[in-house]
């Protein structure tokens, strides 16, 4: 096997066979080491939770993974390339320089029932993010969030100081012994906690203010869509998780979906709409 | 109780019918490990094997399960290198199977071998003529990819991946698999050849020599080629049968008859050069080495029939109907086809190892007929047990089948709109 070995040659045969036997070595282990060093860059950076989201993000159904602009109907079919992350998205930044979204004539939205303030901005992962006069943004669970997850058992918020990442875990709620991770809205620092039956959850002092810093969140006229689009997988979810068909018939969701189907899995129901797969 | 550790959204059996549905298995490999056992401590004497028929049913197990694992670098290859995206569905199941196919291959080998703990000598010293040396190389190296290649599979358990270090790992190894993909198609080829050459170089056995281009005799490339056509076909047929074992669909109808599509075109492929090669070897091989092939299949039950099933029955009948799409679009036909093409595989693997072994070649030389020991036979289906619990295991508790869940939610909202339509 090697120059000292009994019986090595010094021929061609026996370099060309070895030489590819070594490359391989060399190529598998270089791969696993970049691999493994990767990823402690990457832990030191603390940027597990990005990578959580990504992956969870690749993980979501097709049908899921859609742009916000398929919702309002600019586009057919358009799966998000920036695992809903606007802020570098060019195509979105493009379309609302050329549409500007029209400010919303209600300052609240009805919605089947539900109440949808237009003075804040939605995550697709049923969070608000409302700004406050001093810098600060509230972040609380949607009306429909909020009906999911009814009374909680129990609710694990952040430390206060703690930083929290735009997709990344904001606070956990247990519902039913499944423990549901809430993503955060934005990026920043926890100033104060609320909780989760109450009007806010979390006070974040963001890492950046302005449109930019929500860009990726949903407004106005994007709102409705949107939610009528969440219905219709909450109703598939709750077929699949073995609640029975469920018809869209005018009528209004109650305060606690879970109190009404306790048979479904509500593992995979919160799974889906809290986008965790 | 082990609910945390399956992924959310899939439904699987109570723990207690899955320790039911293993129960017989881990019994199974238990007698096999016991056979097994005896081999190593007692010798080769335990089986029916001797220096007349130094190959048998391990060498025929060893054989089969490469060409039908052939599937994982294929798969990989067709996904990573070629983009096929639709295999995304597929390529953990295929990765499990391959792993389970090499390791299980490897460790009869080492039984086989008899001396496992000198089995390092292979590496040491190693004979670089031999197209043995070649195989070993590569099957030890393509089991490690293999490995590796399951590693994140097992990371991106629900419960694993709570754990940062693992998350992250599994990330970043998963971006670099596109290497291991490439690595593994590099190994796979030679080695596939190789176990092929190794028959074919044999020319003391004239029924399995061949001719070929330069130091490759025919045999390395119909390996290569069989095993690439066979591989997919494996996968449609796992696929088909986890399906059919756990009542829920897996994969898209589409993924399932691309697979069937390469595997027929290979296989039709692989059929056609199959026939060149049979008809050079009938009409100048076979005669020049001072046998008239039709001589090989006078002795029974290796008779024409065998050349006929090998090449008509399952290879240019599969290839066929995995090539007609209206045939391809129906699950009985396309899995029916894929199991007949892994069937022709396994036969064609047999013919190599018993056939040539077993027709005289010498004229003091008689037909040696062989049977395997019930060491022999314990040992293999040790194997097969070993490659159920794995797999059941990894279906279990890991994402094989990323599409799993939403095929489920497309399904209820089909069976939604059905009871709904007819309620009103």
């Amino acid at each position: 096997m090697l120059p000292w070995n009994y019986g090595f040659h010094w021929n061609a045969g026996t370099l060309i066979f070895l030489g590819a036997f070594y490359t391989v070595l060399v190529v598998v282990a270089t791969t696993v080491i970049r691999a493994a060093f990767h990823s402690r860059r990457e832990l030191a950076a603390h940027h597990e939770e990005s990578i959580r989201w990504h992956s969870d993000f690749h993980d979501l159904p097709a049908a899921d993974r859609v742009c916000r602009h398929v919702l309002t109907g600019e586009f057919k079919h358009r799966e998000c390339p920036h695992a809903f992350d606007c802020r570098e998205c060019e195509t979105h930044a493009k379309l609302i320089a050329r549409h500007p979204l029209a400010p919303p004539a209600e300052p609240e939205e009805d919605i089947l029932g539900m109440s949808f303030p237009l003075d804040r901005f939605y995550h697709r992962g049923h969070t608000w993010v409302h700004p406050e006069a001093d810098g600060a943004v509230t972040i609380g669970l949607d009306d429909l969030g909020r009906r999911l997850l009814g009374n909680p058992d129990a609710v694990r918020f952040p430390a206060l100081g703690a930083h929290i990442q735009a997709n990344g875990t904001a606070f956990q709620v247990t519902k039913r012994d499944v423990q549901i991770d809430v993503l955060a809205p934005v990026d920043g620092a926890v100033v104060a906690t609320g909780s989760a039956a109450g009007d806010w959850c979390l006070r974040v002092k963001p890492d950046a203010s302005g449109e930019p810093a929500f860009r990726h969140l949903l407004r106005g006229s994007e709102i409705r869509p949107w939610l009528q689009r969440e219905m219709e997988r909450l109703q598939l979810a709750l077929t699949a998780e073995g609640a029975a068909p469920t018809l869209a018939d005018g009528g209004v969701p109650v305060a606690d979906i879970a109190a009404g189907y306790p048979k479904a899995d509500w593992d995979a129901v919160c799974g889906e709409m809290f986008l965790r797969p | 109780m082990d609910k945390d550790f399956i992924a959310r959204g899939v439904k699987r059996c109570s723990t207690g019918r899955f320790l039911l549905w293993i129960a017989p298995w881990a019994a199974l490999l238990a007698f096999g490990l016991y056979s097994a056992g005896l081999c190593l401590v007692k010798g080769l004497n335990q089986t029916n094997m001797d220096n007349r028929f130094p190959f048998g049913l391990w060498i025929f197990l060893d054989l089969t399960v490469i060409a039908l694992g052939a599937g994982a670098f294929f798969t990989g290859f067709l996904l990573y290198i070629l983009k096929l995206d639709e295999l995304k569905a597929v390529i953990s199941s295929a990765v499990v199977i391959g792993l389970v196919c090499y390791s299980g291959a490897i460790a009869v080998l080492l039984v086989d071998v008899g001396q496992p703990l000198r089995a390092w000598f292979t590496f040491w010293y190693p004979n670089v003529h031999s197209m043995l040396t070649e195989v070993t190389f590569c099957l030890s190296c393509y089991l490690t990819v293999l490995a590796i290649e399951y590693l994140p599979i097992v990371l991106k358990n629900r419960k694993l991946r709570q754990v940062p270090s693992f998350l992250v790992f599994e990330f970043e190894l998963h971006k670099l698999i596109y290497v291991l993909a490439g690595v593994g198609t590099f190994l796979s080829f030679f080695h596939q050849g190789s176990l092929g050459g190794l028959y074919g170089v044999l020319r003391g056995r004239p029924f399995a020599f061949r001719e070929g281009l330069a130091v490759w005799p025919s045999t390395f490339f119909l390996f290569i080629l069989s095993a690439a056509a066979v591989g997919p076909s494996f996968i449609v047929l796992t696929t088909h049968l986890v399906e059919k074992l756990s009542r829920r669909r897996l994969v898209r109808q589409q993924a399932l008859e691309l697979l069937g599509r390469i595997s027929g075109l290979l296989l039709a492929v692989y059929v056609l050069a199959k026939t060149i090669d049979t008809l050079v070897w009938i009409n100048r091989t076979s005669p020049e080495s001072g046998f008239p092939a039709a001589q090989y299949y006078s002795w029974k039950p290796f008779g024409t029939w065998i050349l006929f099933a090998e090449i008509v029955l399952f290879g240019l009948a599969p290839a066929l109907v995995l090539l007609a799409p209206r045939l391809r679009a129906r699950r009985a036909w396309l899995v029916s086809a894929a199991g007949l093409a892994c069937f022709g595989v396994a036969l064609n693997r047999f013919v190599m190892t018993v056939q040539t072994l077993a027709v005289p070649t010498l004229s003091f030389d008689q037909f040696v007929s062989y049977f395997p020991s019930w060491q022999e036979i314990g040992t293999f289906l040790a194997v097969v047990a070993y490659g159920v619990l794995v797999y059941s295991l990894s279906f279990r508790y890991l994402q094989l089948f990323p599409e799993e869940r939403e095929l489920k939610m497309a399904q209820a909202a089909e069976e939604s709109s059905a009871e709904l339509v007819g309620r009103y």
